[in-house]
């Protein structure tokens, strides 16, 4: 789809401190805007496709190409020797990082995100969860953070079980564990101790009241920057392995209507007190009882914003940069409607038969479905290496249906249409996960991964599957086919014959 | 081209009767083949087994190319011979494809006295070279020999055409630009060792495959030194010291993968193309063969039927269909090779000569390949036939055929007596290939002829020494010569003898032509020109 | 000549059987006559097996192909003899220096067990550092380098243990 460029676009020129899929999504909303893109790289990626496809190129330096990515003088420096004026952080990498927005503001250009002391704020679990006390939002009961061992097991035994424990400053599930009893407790604590000050330097953790089978809910907001918010509905991320999302969704499903207006007013109420300027998610867990608990608050755009784009038709990057740009919400609450259904699933280099360990290889072929209904977002090539230099999310894709029953149906569709070879992937798992009669019945939960672990396991081919894969195998080997094609006649026709 | 109209009636008792016969005479000949190919001593069998080593036939499977034909060549040799002692003559030859690569396979037969090479074997393995050499195929050889047979050293060693004709072939191969492959699997020693030696390239299988000219009982006979095969032999040794062998294989099924990725490197070589059209089965079923191919070798029938049964859609374009009858000649395809079919339907006489003759000519003329359908008991005598110059007139076909420039093949269907053997390309006038049927029988002449011959040379010699013929001593006589005689017709014995390059079952006739057709046209034609006619 | 397919670790065979009127294969016995022969190399293909056409992508990997079929990625790897002979035990048994030099570091000791492949010594030979490899699986069974210690072209410098019989 073509679009005009903007007539009077907010900004010249923006670097896109990211890679991969998210670095690509960025540059073609810019391109729609008419503003010129930057990309950074490091050496190892300098042919990589979001370089290709920005407008300009700025290679970055570093130990490993994530260290380089990570590096806040460096890239603010090509930001400005690029001549940009704006910065796009992405997600990952320095996108919830306080120091860097405050670096880039103070050179003097726009940070397409929240201010420095709000993404510090809502960056520390700690100070988040107050402020989404003292703003009425729901939070789970919960032992405050400390080093003190004997005061949180005493502290955490008076909560009751079972018991999420996780490291105060932590994320990415390092640290976390759940705790059913008062005799797992202490070494639990002890453990997840160690872990926080091993892998964050902060030996703080920090308990609080564990939902069995939770829902992960999250609500997509948009702040001004001056106290005025909006929401743009929510989604739902219960599928999940090793805490880490594989299939989201919006809106959610079986979501009786006066919840989902509670959960997503008490997100907008939480944005409008922090004066939240830019894209924001609240994340809560939503139990069976339909309690709801603030989780945090990512001051980014998220992963899965697509299905919310796909639900709204609205570009989420576009208002991102409009409001980093000081322009106003362009639109009220009201204007925000919700159109069917929209599923992502996350396409990762990992091996679901063993516990989903990344895996790495080259991509050999690569063949994505397409359709209007459709958003297959990545930035992979032909003969691109999949390393362990980055993160092993290799692709998305989303899509939309009239309702929830149809985008599954299309998204299976598309899964089985998606070729993808050369690293072994999560592919079909995540067709089997959506074909999963849990999954139609919307019974979800955190935990579904684990629950249906036996039931998603890969089943043994039939003997005719096998056979024609054998078959295409062989025909794919030069010397199998050599064999067939290279014996002159009269032989061929002769075939075996013995005198 | 139309095809040819059959008369046969195979409800008919004397179609049961010859079906009959020549079905048991294939199932001879069949029983006698799968005894020489795999009825071994069992202490023979479990030495291999003990060594790890595939028996050859099973090597040769995984070589070729799957689902290939491979043509076998004198599967009989010397099965008369040596008491049976050295079934197919202890070696085992043929053609097949290998890599894409029409190849000549040859492999000792490590089964039969540790792969020993008697006389006959040595002239079977000369002969697969001289196959090679003509047809510009390039060989593979599978040793596993442990030399020539001691005992018989004189027939097999000094002779132009005894063992060192076979390195003499291997050095004119190279010279030609004709590949030769060695798989080395067991011993090669003594004169075996050139084989390796003389192959462009060689692979030795580790543990089991040896080369050297005395193994360690002869080392330690001359010089006294003790020495293991290893050492002496071995594919380290080969491999990474003397250069005598280029791969080592780390197993048999290791050696053959080589094997044919060597072969998948090698250039093919431009052949000459021969008219072709797609192939097409015989429109009359060729198991029919069996029902007309009489029960007696004395019975004539018509050479038409076979030819029906035997080329593209039994489609035949008769050359002077009423000219010279007792010769058909005419073009046809066998499995799309364009070929000129001469074929006996009786005595050869002057106008069958001369029409043969002419016949053989436009085929060099037209570049087309001939074959021989032989059934002759020779050329016509007599004093009507001498006057009309039946010598002059069967020289000028033996004339045209010897100078042909296109590729021969002969096929013995039957009989095959006296100079007609000559005109219609026997063994001696360097056809390609020559097949024999179970049911052929040749010589000077037949049987019955050479015992009435003979008997009437005793008894004049009687008349002439004391005038009174003792009619039981020319009775003896002539039964003596008949029976030896018999003996000695017998395609046993001349398969035995390496006189063809095999006894075919009938109904193999048009694959054995077509993948000996398909060999030939690796070579160019010869030169053109004949000597001199006698008009 | 028999292609073998190592598919989730068990080995299968294919070959041909026939290629005229059409090809026909045996995939571990079975015949399966293959039609509308696809086009070589990787990609989105289609052929007719038993008179049904099949749609699959495929891409040709370092030692096999990745198959995808019926939404399902299959991969498979080819066994060749070498490889076989090496697990076997066959293979040579020693470590020989290619050219005169001197011992930089003896990476193995004897009762390792090693695979094919893997380094048993370092040597340097004019002013050149070279790795030798083992030839084959197996257990070390004699070390004859000696770090900076020197050898002549083809010293033995490791041994590795025969294969036990069997």
């Amino acid at each position: 789809m073509m679009t005009a460029p903007d007539d009077n676009p907010p900004f010249r020129k923006v670097l896109i401190a990211n890679r991969g899929e998210i670095a690509c999504r960025v540059i073609r909303t810019l391109r729609e805007m008419g503003i010129a893109s930057v990309a950074i790289h490091h050496p190892v990626e300098a042919r990589a496709r979001h370089v290709r496809e920005a407008d300009q190129a700025v290679e970055i330096s570093g130990e490993t190409p994530v260290a380089a990515h990570l590096d806040i003088a460096q890239i603010v420096d090509a930001a400005r020797a690029a001549g940009a004026d704006a910065i796009h952080p992405g997600y990952g990498f320095l996108s919830e990082n306080a120091r860097f927005a405050r670096a880039v503001a103070e050179a003097g250009l726009s940070f397409i995100g929240p201010d420095a002391d709000t993404i510090a704020l809502m960056g520390d679990k700690i100070s988040a969860r107050q402020f989404a006390v003292d703003h009425g939002v729901p939070v789970a009961p919960s032992v405050m953070p400390t080093e003190d061992l004997a005061e949180f097991t005493r502290q955490a035994t008076a909560i009751g079980f079972p018991l999420l424990i996780k490291a105060a400053a932590g994320g990415g599930g390092k640290g976390m564990s759940i705790v059913r009893s008062a005799e797992e407790l202490e070494g639990a604590a002890r453990l997840a101790a160690s872990e926080a000050q091993r892998y964050f330097g902060d030996g703080r953790v920090y308990a609080e009241l564990f939902v069995e089978r939770p829902r992960h809910i999250e609500v997509q907001v948009f702040g001004d920057g001056k106290g005025g918010a909006i929401h743009l509905f929510e989604r739902e991320c219960s599928v999940q392995r090793r805490f880490q999302k594989i299939i989201e969704e919006a809106p959610a499903a079986n979501l009786p209507a006066g919840l989902r207006d509670e959960i997503c007013a008490s997100a907008v109420r939480l944005a409008a007190a922090a004066n939240y300027r830019n894209a924001g998610t609240v994340e809560y867990i939503l139990g069976a009882d339909g309690r709801f608990f603030f989780l945090e608050m990512n001051t980014r755009l998220q992963v899965e914003h697509p299905v919310t784009e796909m639900i709204t038709g609205l570009d989420l990057v576009r208002l991102q940069i409009e409001i980093a740009a000081g322009r106003d919400l362009p639109f009220a609450q009201d204007a925000v409607t919700a159109n069917g259904h929209a599923i992502e699933c996350r396409i990762c280099a990992e091996d679901p038969e063993r516990d989903f360990l990344p895996e790495t290889g080259t991509i050999l072929h690569l063949d994505a479905p397409q359709a209007a209904f459709l958003r297959f977002e990545n930035a992979l090539d032909r003969g691109q290496r999949v390393t362990a230099d980055f993160d092993p999310m290799l692709a998305k894709l989303v899509a939309h249906g009239p309702d929830r029953a149809g985008a599954t149906r299309r998204s299976i569709a598309a899964l089985h249409d998606l070729s993808l070879l050369g690293v072994k992937t999560n592919i079909d798992y995540l067709a089997r996960v959506l074909g999963h009669p849990a999954f139609a019945a919307a019974e979800l939960h955190t935990g579904f991964v684990v629950q249906h672990k036996a039931a998603l396991a890969a089943a043994e081919p039939d003997e005719a599957t096998r056979d024609k894969v054998l078959i295409a195998a062989a025909l794919g080997l030069r010397d199998f086919r050599d064999l067939i094609l290279g014996v002159p006649e009269p032989h061929a026709s002769i075939g075996r014959w013995r005198n | 081209m139309s095809r040819l109209q059959s008369s046969i009636n195979t409800a008919s008792a004397d179609f049961r009767r010859n079906e009959a016969h020549n079905r048991r005479l294939v199932a001879e000949f069949k029983a006698k083949q799968e005894a020489a190919r795999h009825a071994r001593p069992q202490r023979d069998l479990d030495r291999l087994a003990r060594q790890q080593k595939m028996p050859q036939r099973k090597r040769i499977e995984m070589l070729l190319d799957p689902g290939t034909p491979f043509l076998e060549l004198s599967s009989l040799a010397a099965n008369m011979a040596y008491g049976g002692e050295s079934p197919s003559a202890s070696s085992i030859v043929g053609i097949g494809m290998v890599s894409g690569r029409e190849v000549m396979i040859r492999a000792d037969d490590p089964t039969v006295k540790g792969g020993a090479w008697y006389p006959l074997t040595v002239k079977k393995i000369v002969r697969a070279l001289d196959i090679a050499m003509e047809n510009r195929l390039p060989v593979v050889h599978l040793c596993d020999s442990a030399g020539g047979f001691l005992q018989l050293q004189s027939e097999l060693f000094p002779d132009r055409y005894m063992g060192g004709r076979i390195f003499r072939n291997q050095s004119m191969l190279s010279k030609m630009g004709v590949k030769q492959l060695a798989l080395v699997f067991g011993h090669c020693t003594a004169g075996g060792a050139y084989i390796p030696g003389l192959s462009d390239y060689s692979v030795i299988v580790r543990g089991t495959g040896a080369v050297f000219l005395g193994g360690p009982p002869l080392v330690k006979a001359a010089t006294g030194e003790d020495v293991t095969v290893e050492e002496l032999g071995g594919a380290e040794m080969h491999t990474s010291v003397s250069g005598t062998c280029d791969y080592p294989a780390d197993s048999e099924e290791h050696a053959i993968e080589i094997g044919r990725d060597i072969v998948s490197q090698w250039d093919r070589l431009p052949r000459w193309e021969a008219q072709r059209e797609a192939p097409e089965e015989p429109f009359y079923d060729p198991a029919e063969i069996y029902g007309i191919v009489p029960d007696d070798i004395k019975k004539a029938f018509d050479m038409r039927e076979i030819i029906a049964r035997i080329v593209d859609g039994s489609r035949f374009h008769e050359y002077k269909p009423n000219y010279g009858t007792t010769l058909v000649c005419g073009f046809a395809n066998i499995w799309g090779f364009k070929v000129g079919i001469l074929a006996n339907n009786g005595v050869l006489f002057n106008d069958s000569s001369i029409k043969g003759a002419h016949f053989i000519e436009l085929c060099n003329q037209n570049n087309t390949p001939l074959v021989f359908l032989q059934n002759i008991t020779g050329y016509m005598v007599g004093r009507e036939y001498e006057r009309r110059g039946i010598t002059k007139d069967g020289a000028k076909m033996i004339m045209a055929q010897s100078c042909s420039r296109v590729p021969k093949f002969t096929v013995m269907c039957n009989g095959s007596f006296g100079a007609g053997n000559y005109g219609m390309c026997g063994r001696a006038f360097d056809g390609r290939f020559l097949f024999s049927w179970p049911n052929h029988q040749i010589g000077v002449m037949g049987g019955d002829q050479a015992a009435n011959t003979l008997a009437e040379v005793k008894a004049n010699q009687m008349k002439r020494n004391g005038g009174t013929v003792d009619q039981r001593a020319i009775d003896q006589l002539w039964e003596e010569t008949r029976k030896a005689y018999q003996e000695q017709l017998s395609a046993y014995h001349s398969t035995s003898e390496l006189w063809d390059d095999g006894i075919i079952d009938p109904l193999d006739t048009r694959n054995a032509l077509g993948v000996a057709i398909s060999a030939s046209l690796n070579a160019p034609l010869g030169p053109p020109g004949y000597g001199v006619f006698r008009f | 000549m028999v292609l073998k397919l190592d598919l989730d670790g068990t080995v299968h065979h294919v070959t041909i059987l026939a290629r005229r009127p059409h090809l026909v294969l045996s995939v571990d016995g079975r015949r399966h006559v293959v039609e509308n022969l696809d086009e070589a190399g990787d990609g989105s293909r289609n052929l007719t097996v038993d008179g049904e056409p099949v749609a699959f992508a495929r891409a040709g990997s370092a030692d096999g192909a990745i198959i995808r079929l019926n939404g399902r990625s299959f991969a498979l790897r080819r066994l060749d003899a070498a490889a076989e002979a090496s697990a076997a035990g066959g293979g040579a048994n020693v470590v020989r220096a290619p050219m005169p030099g001197t011992v930089v570091v003896v990476h193995k000791r004897v009762g390792d067990k090693v695979q094919r492949g893997e380094t048993v010594v370092t040597i340097e030979s004019m002013k050149l550092q070279m790795k030798l490899d083992a030839p084959r699986d197996g257990e070390i069974a004699e070390i004859a380098a000696r770090e900076g210690e020197g050898f002549d072209k083809d010293a033995v410098l490791a041994r590795l243990a025969a294969p036990a019989e069997g």
